[in-house]
Parts: structure tokens; C-alpha cells; sequence
């Protein structure tokens, strides 16, 4: 693995997405158009949503998240370029990290622009004291979905059904991840109320951790066989 | 030892034996042998769905056989593909190129996948011969089809690959373009070996040092250039051709 290959990949994928910013515009349009919906479907006179806010993110997120990943291996393959890719003398452990940063990176930027719209709409307390918690349940969350989401759009980008196989086979496999996305990131944003769900919210964290660890070395693990035929 | 050009004429570059590969129920090579010498440039020809494109895909590592050996420059490719990969250049009708970088910007993003030693240099040296230094910063998107073709051999060529493989590279070219192919092939054609696919008789003997028919996945001709009677390859070609314009 060669750090200056895997930088190489991911600055390609960011000039590329620089210049059309076809994938990070259409990641945020629908972010904003999911918050639009919950907003109308709560009401003009809705209730305090702050505890029902992580789950509203992660539902707008994880939606959000596969129109990116698909759309990161379809330049790749209507180009040619994963031919040009795979010809190229890099294990496939470094096109498996240059992609899942990239994709990576696309996540945070679409998340850093929607956060502040979505806490406008949705969140009623202050939660900057546990920013940096918030920070970190997002950033953990968004590990686990590149690591997977790449892995399964390899597979997906070479099936005829490819913009249908991704969410059949991504949706199942991050629900768990999700789950704890949902628990970690409400509790940052409307805080601990007692040691109960304190305990819940540091288990959410420490299961965010082992998926990040365990889909990172599945990926490294079967990314050669996934990314050959 | 037949040394010719620097090159050791004897040594075989490309050595395959009882190559298979079989989609699902069908067999597209059926134990495929035959060797190229160092130096050398087989034509591959043969009718659509023949297993051309999955030979050279093969040889290039990009898809697995089913059965069988290949060695490259002496190294199996399923031993150390890596090793075989950096050894090898591919030319096809899709020019593996971003069209949403600049040519400089292709170049330099695959100098680094190969770690080319100069890249700067080296870059330099490829856009001038392929007639594209004036458009180095413009974006591959605006380029013609004839451009993106030369673009295509500076990025094969990038990283001084002693094996090109060339399936139908003059697809979709104008007249100048094949021109530029040409001069470009017969420049570099003593420093490598070439497996060429094509349908065009008259370019691919021009170069070939051999020529090789390939029909459903079996090989039915193979001959040198010294051996072969090109109206025997040509009334063989067009039996097994018909109707794809031969």
C-alpha cells in the first residue's frame, strides 16, 4: 500500500468533482428536499423534535449517501477507467482506500453544508456543548457507510442492474450501523437525560467503532476478488 | 543468441499454455497455447465474439482464466500480477481516460499509479510525440476521438512498458489520427512487443512479425511472417469473416 497512489486517487476523484459537482449537488438537493418533506409531514405546529432528530438525519443521510456511492464507480466504468485503474501495479487495498476517502470526503462536505439547515428546522436546544460528541458519532457513522458503501458499489458497478443491486445489498447490511448512528447522534444532540441512556449512548459509540473496524478489514480482505470480473 | 535492437530475439515475452476461460456454460477460449518472442508483433485476428478481447484481457490481468498458464516476461500472472502489470501497456477503443481531468492532469494521476521515475519529463516528452503539447490543459472532454486515441498510447506508453497490447486501436479514427497511429507504432515497434487485435489486413501485416486466426475460442492459423502467404491468411480470414465486412 503507497500513501502517495491512494492520494493520487483521492485528489483525482476531488478535481474531478470540482469541476461537474454533479455528485456533492445532487447528495445536498436531496438532503434539503427530505428536510422539506419532514418538515411538511411534522407540521407548522410540530412539538419539540430535537429526540426524534438523529433518526430524520440518518433517514435523509443514508438515502443521500447511495446516490453518492453509486455514482462514484459509474464514471470508473462508462469511461473505461477501472480497466485503467486495475491495469495499473496497485494492490487493490489502495484503490479500495483512495475510493472510500474519496467517498468519504464527499459525505463530510454534503454533511458540513446540511447540518446547519437541518438544525434550523429541527433542533430547538443548544447542543454546541456536545459538539465534538455529535462530531464523532457522524464521522464514525460515515467510516462504517464508505468502507461498506464502497465495497458494495464494486459489486454493484459491474451487475447490468447496478443502480437497483446497490440499495438491495447496502440497505441490509448498514441497518446496524445505522441503528447506532440514530442513538449516538440524538444523544449528542439532546444530551444523556439519565445514566440508562448514557450507557446506551457510549454502547452506540464503542458497536460504531467495531463496525468501522470490521467492514474496513472485510473491504481490504475481499476487495481483490470484487473488483476483478 | 539472436540479438536484434538490443533485444534478445529468443526469449519469449508472452507464453501461453492450454488457456481456458469459460462464462457460465460457454467456453469463449479453449486451451489457447502459442508464445511471442521478445521483440516480436502478433496480429490477432477473427470474427466478433471469436475470444479476442478476452485473450488480450486476460493477458493484460484483467480478468482471471479458467484454466491454464500465462507468463509474462517469464512471470505467471496469477503468481505476481503487479509485477506482470507494470511490464504491460493497453490500448483499446475505450481510451481509459477522466474526461473531466486535463490531459497533463490523466497523465500525471497514472505516472503516479506506476510511480514513473522523471514524470514531469516524461510527460513532457509523450504529449510532444503524439502531437498534443498545445492541449495539455484543456480537458479530455473537449478532445476529438482522434486525439483521445493518441492520448490513450502517451498514457500507455507512460511508464516504458515493454509489452503493448492494442485491441482495434484504429476504431473510430480519421485518416490523420491512423496516420499518427501508424508513425507512432512503427517508432516504437523495435523496443516492444506488440499483440495487436484488429480487422484490417493491409495495417496489421504491415507491422506483424506473426498472424494468428482465432475462431470460437481455438486457434485454426498461426504463422510467422517468413511462413506466411498473406493470400492464404486473407482467403482464411474472409471463410471464417462472413459478413462482418471482410
Amino acid at each position: 500500500m503507497n500513501l502517495s497512489q491512494i492520494w493520487a486517487i483521492v485528489k483525482k476523484d476531488v478535481v474531478s468533482e470540482l469541476r461537474t459537482k454533479e455528485m456533492v449537488v445532487s447528495m445536498f438537493l436531496f438532503v434539503m428536499l427530505a428536510m422539506v418533506i419532514f418538515n411538511y409531514a411534522f407540521g407548522a405546529e410540530k412539538n419539540d423534535l430535537t429526540p426524534y432528530a438523529g433518526g430524520l438525519l440518518w433517514t435523509a443521510f443514508l438515502f443521500m449517501s447511495m446516490l453518492g456511492l453509486n455514482r462514484s464507480f459509474v464514471h470508473e466504468k462508462d469511461e473505461g477507467c477501472l480497466d485503467g485503474l486495475l491495469l495499473s501495479p496497485v494492490d487493490r487495498s489502495t484503490i479500495l482506500l483512495g475510493k472510500m476517502l474519496g467517498n468519504l470526503i464527499f459525505l463530510i462536505i454534503v454533511q458540513v453544508l446540511a447540518v446547519p439547515v437541518f438544525a434550523v428546522f429541527f433542533i430547538e436546544v443548544n447542543f454546541l456543548g456536545r459538539l465534538g460528541q455529535f462530531i464523532l458519532s457522524i464521522l464514525l457513522s460515515d467510516i462504517g457507510i464508505s468502507a461498506v458503501g464502497t465495497l458494495l458499489a464494486t459489486i454493484s458497478i459491474n451487475s447490468k442492474m447496478r443502480d437497483m443491486l446497490l440499495p438491495i445489498i447496502f440497505l441490509p447490511v448498514s441497518i446496524p450501523l445505522v441503528i447506532a448512528a440514530v442513538i449516538s447522534t440524538s444523544g449528542a444532540l439532546a444530551g444523556a437525560g439519565s445514566p440508562d441512556e448514557l450507557q446506551q449512548i457510549s454502547s452506540a459509540m464503542k458497536f460504531l467503532v467495531a463496525y468501522d473496524i470490521i467492514f474496513l478489514l472485510v473491504a481490504y480482505a475481499l476487495y481483490d476478488f470484487v473488483v476483478g470480473e | 543468441m539472436d540479438v536484434v535492437d538490443g533485444m534478445d530475439k529468443t526469449v519469449n515475452e508472452v507464453e501461453v499454455r492450454g488457456l481456458t476461460k469459460v462464462f457460465g456454460r460457454r467456453t469463449v477460449l479453449d486451451k489457447v497455447s502459442f508464445d511471442i518472442e521478445r521483440g516480436g508483433f502478433l496480429t490477432l485476428l477473427g470474427p466478433n465474439g471469436a475470444g479476442k478481447t478476452t485473450l488480450v484481457r486476460i493477458l493484460a490481468t484483467l480478468i482471471a482464466p479458467t484454466s491454464g498458464e500465462v507468463r509474462i516476461s517469464g512471470l505467471p500472472i496469477s503468481d505476481d500480477s503487479a509485477a506482470v502489470r507494470s511490464k504491460i501497456g493497453l490500448i483499446s477503443h475505450s481510451p481509459l481516460l477522466y474526461s473531466d481531468l486535463t490531459a497533463e492532469e490523466n497523465l500525471k494521476f497514472y505516472g503516479k499509479l506506476y510511480s514513473v521515475e522523471g514524470l514531469a519529463g516524461r510527460i513532457d516528452e509523450l504529449l510532444d510525440q503524439v502531437e498534443l503539447d498545445h492541449r495539455r490543459f484543456d480537458l479530455v472532454r473537449t478532445f476529438s476521438k482522434g486525439m483521445l486515441q493518441r492520448l490513450a498510447i502517451a498514457r500507455a506508453l507512460l511508464h516504458r512498458p515493454s509489452i503493448l497490447f492494442l485491441d482495434e486501436p484504429h476504431t473510430g479514427l480519421d485518416p490523420h489520427a491512423v496516420d499518427i497511429l501508424e508513425g507512432l507504432l512503427a517508432y516504437i515497434r523495435r523496443d516492444h512487443t506488440f499483440v495487436m487485435i484488429t480487422h484490417n489486413l493491409e495495417k496489421a501485416l504491415a507491422l506483424s512479425s506473426s498472424a494468428m486466426i482465432l475462431v470460437g475460442g481455438e486457434i485454426i492459423f498461426k504463422k510467422s511472417r517468413e511462413e506466411l502467404d498473406i493470400e492464404e491468411l486473407k482467403e482464411i480470414y474472409r471463410q471464417n469473416v462472413k459478413g462482418e465486412g471482410a
